[in-house]
Parts: structure tokens; sequence; C-alpha cells
């Protein structure tokens, strides 16, 4: 029975991962082969195997027609603020609802929870209309404010919170250290594995924003990399791929530098934080 | 020690900021929709007209819309079913392989990139005569696909897209459960005889069942935001067949400007949502916590 081959057989094992390792980073390894391919060698059909002569020649082209490097700047400005607010306005809150519940806190909570649950994808008409009343349109701000009050992230934390024993907080308090205190000393640094693992979820989740900045904006000044990629893609008429590749690569390669950066405490920080529902 | 006042004042404080933003980022927003969706506002009535249920009606007199709708059950249902069999099968495999480390990240690192790059990618996988996809298959025999400009394949092609995207975020999540279930627990398997499938179906699977309920209710929100792909790789097209309820929607506020239509179609995906999850929550929510307690 093939499943039990699976099961016994070390190579067979490997043979499945490696063969689907192999298939899974093919659209990567297209990508960077291409960023470094003359155009017109890609249009001969002759891409697949890396050029012996690697041009930047893409590169060069994409940062002379569109301004990628203020895209960066835009999309780390966003991506900072969200996390900044997130963790600011959350972490007293998810305090709250994992050490001083109070009459109808599990109720209030609930508010947290359903908002995990309604993306701010599906809400963007209302959204549009509040951030157009308070005359937010095409601002950077206006694509930071949707996303701080974050469900998740709260409910992340108070499973986090909750994990550590009361007596902590009783031998704390009796040593008079009040509730900011408290947070920052001592439940921060023993939270440190949800919040790596939050962070980044939350930096790559909004390093990916499309639908509400191409919503939201309409100026090439407040634009991010995503909305610029897109853009970019309709002013170039789509044919010329090894720029588009390009492109392509600059804006991923940030994210996949900052995991490679912090993997083994990615990994094992997921291992062990609440996300497991 | 704190009195009851000092308390409740700490409490009011903690929350108000993070509370204030929900309501007027997410409550207000729910509101607002609903209210509009009884409205005739466009960019053509400059003060919205109050109609009672015609949006409702006319969307569900229209074909599109039910196109719509069909498009994304048979995109949820495409997409949940294989991410989530696979993600478990390689955390599984991966788990208990003794090097880890190379194929957890071919698995995850889709998830780095962003939609609009993938999307991009995943344009040129697809193309009908230059991409690798097609050309693979020809050395098979098999004709050239017109994939994202074919009616028959565009919705497949965002699928096995947003699949190569997802499965590894799963994968994580399942392995850091099976983080959890004892090793005594295989070898007591393995003593009664049971075989490689068989440990896992009767050890793994009713232990992961947490894990199991969270991926389910996170890929069931995210078939509802599916949007950078569609817009990028097909506009929904050829004609609607890969338009989804959010493009839709966009289509609808931020194409024709027709903001009480748009509104009524977000009316609707929140009562789908909301619908959703509750049911997935009453299903199998309390069976999971037994079989986990």
């Amino acid at each position: 029975m093939f499943t039990d081959q699976v099961g016994k057989g070390n190579s067979t094992r490997y043979a499945i991962l490696v063969v689907t390792s192999l298939v899974m980073m093919f659209p990567f390894y297209l990508m960077i082969v291409m960023a470094f391919k003359n155009p017109k060698t890609i249009l001969t059909g002759n891409y697949l195997l890396p050029s012996l002569h690697p041009t930047f020649s893409n590169f060069i082209n994409v940062f002379e027609a569109a301004n990628f490097v203020g895209y960066l700047g835009n999309t780390v400005f966003v991506v900072t603020g969200i996390l900044l607010l997130q963790l600011l306005l959350i972490i007293p809150a998810a305090y709250v609802f994992a050490r001083l519940e109070f009459r109808g806190s599990g109720l209030v909570f609930s508010l947290y929870v359903i908002q995990i649950m309604l993306p701010l994808e599906a809400l963007i008409v209302p959204n549009y209309r509040i951030i157009s009343s308070l005359g937010l349109i095409n601002t950077r701000v206006a694509m930071i404010l949707p996303f701080i009050g974050s469900g998740y992230c709260a409910f992340m934390l108070r499973q986090t919170f909750k994990q550590l024993p009361q007596s902590l907080e009783d031998s704390a308090i009796i040593d008079g250290c009040g509730h900011l205190r408290f947070i920052w000393s001592i439940l921060l640094p023993l939270a440190k594995p949800t919040l790596i693992v939050f962070s980044l979820i939350s930096i790559a989740t909004h390093w990916n924003d499309y639908l509400w900045p191409l919503i939201i904006t309409d100026s090439d000044k407040v634009r991010t990399l995503t909305i610029g990629l897109g853009m970019f893609v309709q002013h170039e008429s789509g044919a010329d791929w090894g720029m588009l590749m390009a492109a392509t690569l600059f804006i991923s390669l940030p994210m996949i530098v900052l995991f490679l950066a912090v993997q083994r405490t990615f990994i094992e920080s997921f291992m062990t934080s609440g996300l497991k529902g | 020690m704190y009195n009851m006042k000092h308390r409740y004042l700490t409490v009011f404080v903690y929350l108000f900021p993070s509370l204030l933003f929900l309501g007027i980022f997410t409550y207000y927003p729910i509101f607002d929709a609903f209210r509009l969706s009884f409205y005739k506002a466009n960019a053509f009535t400059p003060q919205p007209v109050f109609q009672w249920f015609k949006n409702y009606i006319d969307f569900f007199n229209n074909p599109v819309f039910w196109q719509v709708v069909t498009n994304n059950i048979i995109f949820a249902i495409v997409t949940i079913v294989p991410t989530m069999v696979l993600a478990l099968l390689f955390a599984i495999l991966i788990n208990e392989a003794k090097v880890k480390a190379p194929f957890r990240l071919s698995l995850f690192y889709p998830l780095l990139i962003p939609y609009a790059a993938a999307a991009m990618v995943w344009v040129f996988m697809f193309d009908p005569s230059l991409g690798p996809l097609n050309r693979f298959l020809g050395l098979f025999g098999f004709r050239s696909i017109g994939w994202l400009g074919d009616r028959r394949y565009s919705l497949l092609a965002i699928m096995i897209m947003t699949i190569w995207k997802n499965l590894g975020y799963y994968m994580l999540i399942y392995l850091a459960g099976l983080q959890n279930v004892p090793a005594e627990l295989y070898d007591a398997a393995k003593a009664d005889g049971a075989n490689w499938f068989l440990q896992h179906r009767h050890v793994t699977l009713p232990l992961i069942g947490p894990s199991t309920l969270f991926v389910f209710v996170v890929s069931i929100i995210q078939s509802f935001k599916v949007f950078t792909q569609i817009y990028l790789m097909t506009q929904g097209g050829p004609g609607y067949s890969s338009s989804v309820l959010i493009y839709y929607t966009y289509e609808y506020g931020f194409k024709f400007w027709q903001l009480g239509r748009a509104s009524t179609l977000t009316s609707m995906m929140i009562l789908i949502l909301m619908f959703l999850v509750l049911m997935v929550f009453s299903i199998f929510g309390r069976r999971v916590t037994y079989q986990a307690g």
C-alpha cells in the first residue's frame, strides 16, 4: 500500500518532500532567473536556465521607469505604523481581558473576536466613506488607521498573558508594581515568542495589502510597493518580462530577507505561541 | 491593593483606545453598510433615495450575481479542501523527517511574497505560448490551454496559485499542533499493529482538532478576501468567469461608483461570513474541545 511505503521507507518520504519543494520553489526560481535575463532571450522561450552573463539592466530600467524607492519608503512607513500602533493599543486591552476580568468582559472581548471574522476587505465600501468624510483620502495615514484595532492581536496576546501564573502578578502587586510596570517588565518579556510571531505576520500581511491602498490612494507620492507594481504593469504593457520580474523580485526580497534573518526564532516561537488555537 | 473604582478606571483607560478604533472601522461600517444597502446611491443621485429591498431583489434576479456567488463557493471548496489535506500531509511528513528546515522553508516562503508579486510570476507561469506550465503539459502531448484567458480555466488558474500561496502557512499551524501530540501514543499504536496511515488516522487526527478548526475558520475567511490575484491576473474575467463577491463589490463600488449596490453586496457578505463562522463553531467547536480535553 502506498501509505505504508510513505510511513516505512525514508527514501519515499524524502522523494515526496524533495519533489514538492522543487515544485513550490519553481516560481521563485523563475522570478530570480528572469530578473537577470535579457528580455529578448526570454521571449525566445529560453528562460529556464540562469544565463551565464547576468544583466542588471532590468533593475536599472525599473528604477528609471517608476519611483520604486519612494514606494518602498511608503510601504515601510505604513507597515511600521500599523505594527507599532497595533501593539500600543492592543497590549493594554489584552492585559485587561487576561488579568482584569470584569462583569461583561467576555462580551466585550467577543467584539474583538468578531473583528477577526470580518476582514477589512469585506468592509471597503463603508470604510471608504468614513476615510473620505475624515478628509483622509490619498494619505498614508488612511492606509494605517483601519488595521489598528486588530482582533487577531488581541486574541493571541490574551491567550499568552493568560498562561502566566497568577502568583506572579500577586507578588508583583505586593511589591508595589503598577499595571504598566507589570506589563512592561514582566508580561512582555515573557510574551516575547508571541510578540515575534505576531509582528512578523502583521508585517508580512500589510506588506501584502492591495485592495485598501488601491481604492484609498490615487497619487504616485503615497503609493506603496504593491500598488506601484500593479500600476507599473499597466503602463509597461506587460511584454517586458525581464523588467517585470526585476520589479517583482524587488518588492518580494525585503520580506524574504527579514524572514531568513529571524527564521529560527520565528519557527521556534510559532511552535510555542498561542496560535495553535 | 487596588480598590474597585481604581480598577474600573484602569479597565476603561486600557480598553477605550482599541475599542474606539474597532467602533470606527469595524462596527460603524457594518451599520453603515446595512443602512446604505436600502438606498439608491450612485454617482448620478446626489442625495441617496430610500428604496426598501430593491437592491437586494435586483441582485437576486441578476444571473451575474449568482455566477459570482457560485464562483465564490467553488473557490472556497476547491481551495480549502486540498490545502488542508496537503498541509496536514506535509506537516506530518516534515515532522517525522530528520531534515526539516529546507522543506519547511520551501513550503512556507510563498506566504512572504506579496500577492501582487506572486500574481506577476503566475501570469507568466500560465502564459499560453511562453509559460512553463503549458510547455510542461506539452511534453505529455496535452494541447495548449488558454488558462487566464479561457473562461473554463480562469478560476482554476487562480485557485492553483492561491493553494501554492497559502499551503505553507497552514502546514506550519499543523506542525505546531503536532508538537502537542505525545510520542508514546504512536508507540502504543505501533505496538497494536497499526500501520503509518492508521496511526495518524487514530492518533494524530483526533488530537489536532483545535489546529484543524483554526485552519478551517481562517481559510473560510481567506476565501472571501481573494482580491489581488483576481484583480491583477484576470480582472474577474473572461466575462465574470473568475469574479468573486469581493471583486464584484469592488466593481460596483469603485468602478461603477454605485455605493448603494456595493453596500448591498457588502451586507450580504457580512451575513454569509457570520453565518458560516457560527455554523462551523456550533458544529465542530464543542466536539473539538472534548477531543482535545
